[in-house]
């Protein structure tokens, strides 16, 4: 099907499969359609239908909240029928040259294992080699469980024939309950991959601050793998800051210790325990790190404060997190919003 | 131009932020700079998420949303923000705050906030125009003598050179302008046609003598002329120059 869509700066045109959707068969043609969730969250690839017909492939999807006017859908949720036009009310570009173009993917599901009670980790190993930038994610569906989910990449590598992941265990979650409940190992998964531009490259030359919160550690540890890769942290300061609610639910402890142990001493990694004092215990069995009670964003605000200057902020975790962390950086960090990087999923 | 009542004063919290429903049923932003009030759209114009919910700090609105930022006081988009917030002028008497709705070139993204004087000698230099559905503003090689500011309506551009044209996107949205070629020394002919996609309210405005009255001004004219550079700039912009 024929698509054209008008933008703010110029119109484009592109070609989409029956039942693909429309989000992804622009992004795979290069085409920079605004987005950020890619899974139907977000609402952010909001468009307006001017000609045509299109297939809404998931009418429950949360995103449908920001739709306000007549003909509008979300691109990441609708398939061409006929020929469309669409107008977004963004300019729109070409993805960069160099950039890691998203494309569709498949490969098998391996290696589950719980890290926490809540959490899981588990690899996908891929039909053929893609590559993404530290940070990105995947839109990710498995078999039984309708729709794509966004995971974020926890390894780094060019090429890679494996991708790692997080997933938290979430009541009434889809995709967590299929991933948790039972050996799913060998199971084939769709993937649509890489999407994301909270993304750090070394070539930044900044200081880096990551606020994660729970599962959201998940993007920082492939941009801490990145930066280990490149020496990163020989020249520039890292400030990481992991909130969980209490040592049983903390993990990556002794991946995060060897992240601080290769990096001149100019990374710091603070865990911060929202719901119970930090035990005696957590600073013996883990000495490379720091601990401190109280929210992420709380901690990471004192922490931080007069440590600022020529920083890049990552920040990812369930949004509410997100949301507190934008609020302590922009309001008493005084930073701008350039000098902060989030995909929002909600 | 018309004026109508927002809110009481007391009812905008101290460096806060308050919506408001106006009588002809629009709702605009009422944001408390600790010494002024200052009156904006009330929804984002990205997403239409209510800006009320976003972030202020007494001088710099955010949307939570994705980021986009304002100077409250002008309206003038900051970092991450594509699209400037439409500005109301506020008056305030007693407890009473009321809203001005803009017109003219004051809603225009080129113009406002310039010096009173220099605007309205380039207003008296404006004339109204109305054009019907599919009437032509201008077409590829017309000489570009005028430019406009959209008040209401819709216009379309088609950009081209020769028999080799394709549409520019998205629609003129209300106070921006085109024809900007009428302002640039060297560009005397249109590169695009511009089309009203229904009915249009434009003001056109000529170039030539606009640039006499900013030569008396150039404080204005310099204001004027960093605007006009950035919003052709936003036009060529390469991807990711965000």
């Amino acid at each position: 099907m024929r698509v054209e869509l008008n933008a703010r700066n110029r119109a484009y045109q592109f070609d989409a499969a029956p039942g693909e959707r429309l989000l992804y068969a622009g992004l795979a043609q290069g085409i920079h359609l605004p987005y950020e969730c890619g899974t139907g969250t977000c609402g952010t690839c909001k468009a307006r239908l001017t000609a045509g017909e299109v297939e809404d492939l998931w009418p429950e999807a949360a995103g449908r909240a920001y739709l306000k006017q007549p003909g509008e859908f979300l691109m990441c949720q609708a398939s061409a029928r006929t020929a469309v036009s669409l107008e977004v009310p963004t300019f729109v570009y070409g993805i960069d040259p160099g950039a890691c173009c998203p494309a569709p993917a498949s490969g098998a599901l391996c290696n589950p294992r719980c890290l926490t009670h809540d959490v899981m980790a588990f690899s996908v190993d891929l039909h053929r080699p893609i590559d993404f930038d530290a940070g990105q994610f995947v839109a990710m569906e498995f078999p039984e469980v309708r729709g794509y989910r966004g995971y974020s990449m926890v390894n780094f590598e060019r090429g890679a024939r494996r991708l790692d992941f997080l997933v938290k265990q979430k009541p009434g979650g889809g995709a967590s309950t299929w991933l948790f409940n039972a050996a799913r190992e060998g199971s084939n998964v769709k993937l649509f991959a890489p999407l994301g531009s909270a993304t750090f490259f070394p070539g930044l030359a900044k200081n880096i601050l990551c606020i994660a919160g729970g599962s959201g550690i998940a993007g920082m540890m492939s941009i801490l793998e990145r930066a280990r890769q490149e020496r990163y942290f020989q020249q520039h300061d890292g400030h990481v800051y992991f909130g969980v609610r209490t040592m049983e639910d903390a993990f990556y402890l002794e991946e995060l210790s060897a992240f601080r142990r290769e990096s001149a001493e100019r990374l710091h990694v603070t865990i911060a325990l929202s719901d119970a004092p930090v035990p005696p215990s957590a600073r013996e069995r883990y000495p490379d790190l720091d601990f401190d009670h109280g929210l992420v964003h709380e901690v990471a605000a004192r922490h931080m404060k007069g440590r600022y200057q020529n920083i890049r902020a990552y920040l990812a975790g369930p949004p509410p997190a997100v949301d507190a962390a934008i609020r302590v950086l922009l309001l008493q960090a005084k930073l701008t919003t350039d000098q902060i990087r989030y995909d929002k999923f909600s | 131009m018309s004026r109508q009542l927002a809110c009481k004063r007391s009812d905008v919290p101290d460096a806060g932020l308050k919506e408001c429903g106006l009588e002809d049923g629009q709702k605009v932003l009422i944001a408390n700079s600790g010494e002024d009030y200052y009156a904006c759209q009330a929804t984002c114009p990205h997403q239409e998420v209510a800006l009320c919910e976003g972030l202020y700090d007494g001088t710099v609105l955010t949307c939570h949303q994705h980021l986009w930022q304002w100077d409250i006081r002008s309206g003038a988009p900051i970092g991450l923000a594509e699209l400037p917030l439409e500005t109301y002028r506020t008056q305030i008497e007693g407890d009473a705050i009321y809203v001005v709705s803009p017109g003219g070139l004051d809603l225009g993204e080129l113009f406002s906030g310039i010096a009173d004087a220099t605007m309205g000698r380039i207003a008296s230099l404006a004339r109204t125009e109305q054009i019907g559905p599919g009437g032509t503003l201008y077409r590829i090689g017309d000489p570009a003598d005028d430019f406009f500011v959209l008040q209401s309506g819709r216009i379309e551009f088609v950009i081209g050179r020769d028999d080799r044209t394709s549409p520019a996107g998205f629609a003129l949205r209300k106070g921006e302008m085109c024809g900007w070629a009428a302002l640039i020394d060297g560009q005397p002919r249109r590169i695009a046609r511009a089309t009203c996609l229904e009915a249009t309210s434009v003001l056109r405005i000529n170039g030539r003598e606009t640039l006499g009255v900013l030569e008396a001004d150039p404080a204005s004219g310099y204001t004027v002329m960093r605007r006009l550079a950035s919003l052709i700039a936003r036009y060529l912009a390469p991807s990711g120059a965000k």
